[in-house]
Order: structure tokens, then sequence, then C-alpha cells
């Protein structure tokens, strides 16, 4: 058996594309300002396999976040549909069947009903629908997670719009356009954590949404 | 409707996700002029609430009118 998982602990399972890089963004600040801790499967150096990577992110974080909102077809003239995030789902089901006191997951879509369609089989599971905003997203992760204290939707957009506007330097200064590159994650876990220090709200102040 | 879960572990502090997410004393300090440049922007301005439509919204709304 593994050891207990972090209690802060989020494993993202996001696509890896240009498209998606607003929204990826906005769950690293947004995790962050909640006082969580986001983990990815690209964040893990070394070449083992990828799928064991991220069974380990699943058995080692205490919450999953599947985004089913690019399971489509891929743009190429054999157009194929993406699997990855389901499959993925399917391990973080199962392992949260087996132990349901070490994990929980949500999923998030873009849409209301797509995942009815996409997959029948999750019907009876309310998915968070984030409308393909960073917006929406803030305000669904708010509605998901409780803490004591923790800032509004407006503060947090405040935070992911000031991240999202240094993007390009941090990747400038990485050498990189690719903003899921391990070092970038990385830059960008740190800065948003500093960020959600200096707003972290106390008292009454705190979960105005 | 799900039920919001309620994180009751503290936060970690930025100290212990640094130990996770390791940066370079120089990156860090290089970072930390923008966590400066984010504090000064608090600062300045007035308390209000922040508009949450997204800058280009808010853009096409002020042409329109």
């Amino acid at each position: 058996m593994p050891p207990l998982p972090d209690p802060n602990g989020v494993f993202l399972n996001v696509p890896y594309d240009e498209e998606f890089s607003s929204l990826y963004i906005a769950y690293i600040v947004g995790l962050c300002q909640l006082g969580l801790v986001p983990h990815m499967a690209s964040e893990t150096p070394g070449g083992g396999r990828r799928l064991d990577r991220i069974f380990e992110h699943i058995q080692s974080c205490r919450y999953s976040i599947p985004d089913l909102s690019r399971v489509e077809l891929s743009v190429t003239p054999t157009a194929v549909p993406r699997f990855n995030m389901a499959l993925e789902l399917g391990m973080t089901i199962t392992w949260q069947k087996l132990h349901p006191s070490r994990h929980d997951w949500f999923v998030w879509e873009s849409e209301p009903y797509r995942i009815q369609r996409s997959a029948g089989d999750l019907n009876g599971t309310d998915a968070c629908i984030h409308n393909g905003t960073p917006d929406g997203f803030l305000r669904e992760l708010w509605s998901a997670f409780w803490r004591e204290t923790m800032p509004s939707v407006p503060r947090m957009l405040e935070n992911y719009r000031f991240v999202n506007n240094n993007l390009n330097a941090i990747l400038y200064k990485k050498g990189t356009s690719n903003p899921y590159d391990r070092s970038v994650f990385m830059e960008l876990c740190w800065i948003s954590k500093t960020l959600a220090d200096l707003i972290r709200p106390t008292g009454s102040a705190a979960r105005k949404p | 409707m799900r039920k919001p879960i309620h994180l009751t572990a503290p936060p970690p502090t930025l100290e212990e996700m640094e130990k996770h997410f390791r940066i370079p004393k120089a990156r860090k300090e290089e970072l930390q002029a923008l966590v400066d440049e984010f504090k000064a922007m608090l600062s300045n301005r007035k308390d209000a609430p922040v508009n949450s439509a997204e800058p280009e919204k808010r853009r096409k709304r002020a042409s329109a009118a």
C-alpha cells in the first residue's frame, strides 16, 4: 500500500495543447489560491512509463481533476478520438472505489450534458462546467471546494490575469514555447502560491463570492 | 448538486511547496520581481471590486458605447 496521500495534493489531468493553456494557468492559479498543490504527469523527471507516473500521482494526491472538455476528434486526415483523459479517469475511479477515504475526483467539462454524450456511464455524476473560460473555471472551483479562508472569485481572477499576462516572459526565460514544460509548470506553481499568500483573506473577509 | 469539499488540512507554506517545486535561487529572484510588481499594483489601486469581464469584452462594450 502506498503512503497516505498529500491532503492538499491535486492531480491535474488536463490536455497538453495550446488552446487549453489559458485554462491550464487558471487551474494552477485557482488551486494555489485555495491552498491546494497542483501536480501534473509532466513534473516528474525520468523516462518511466507515462501511465505509471500518472498512477503514482493519482495515489499520492487526495484529489484528481480530470478535464474531459477536449475529448474530441483530432484534427488530422485520419481523425481519431482523444482517449487519454477518459482512460486516466477510469484509473482514477478504480483507485477511488478501492480506497474511498484516500481519493476523490471531480470531472470538468466545457458544456452541460456533453459528458452524458461522450461517457454515458458517468450519468449521475455532477460535472463542473467551466464553459471553456478561466472565469467559468474559477467560479466552479470556488463552488467545488470550501475552506475557511478563501479569496473571492474576482480576486482569484485578478491573480490569474497577472500570471497569464506574464506567461510569455516566463516562457522566454526558460527558452521554450511550451507552457506544460516541467520547469515552467514549477515556476507557475511557485508564483501562484506566492501571489495567493499575498491576498489570502482572514476572518470576515473570507469566502465572499 | 454536489456538496463542496471542506478543506481542513492547513495550506502548505511556501517553504513546504518549495521543497517540491525546486527553483534555482537566481531565477527565484527574477520571479520575486514579478511578485513585487503585483504587490505594487495591489497597493496602488483603490479597493474597488475587480470587474470579472474579460478585458476584450470590456473593450468591445466601451467601443460600442
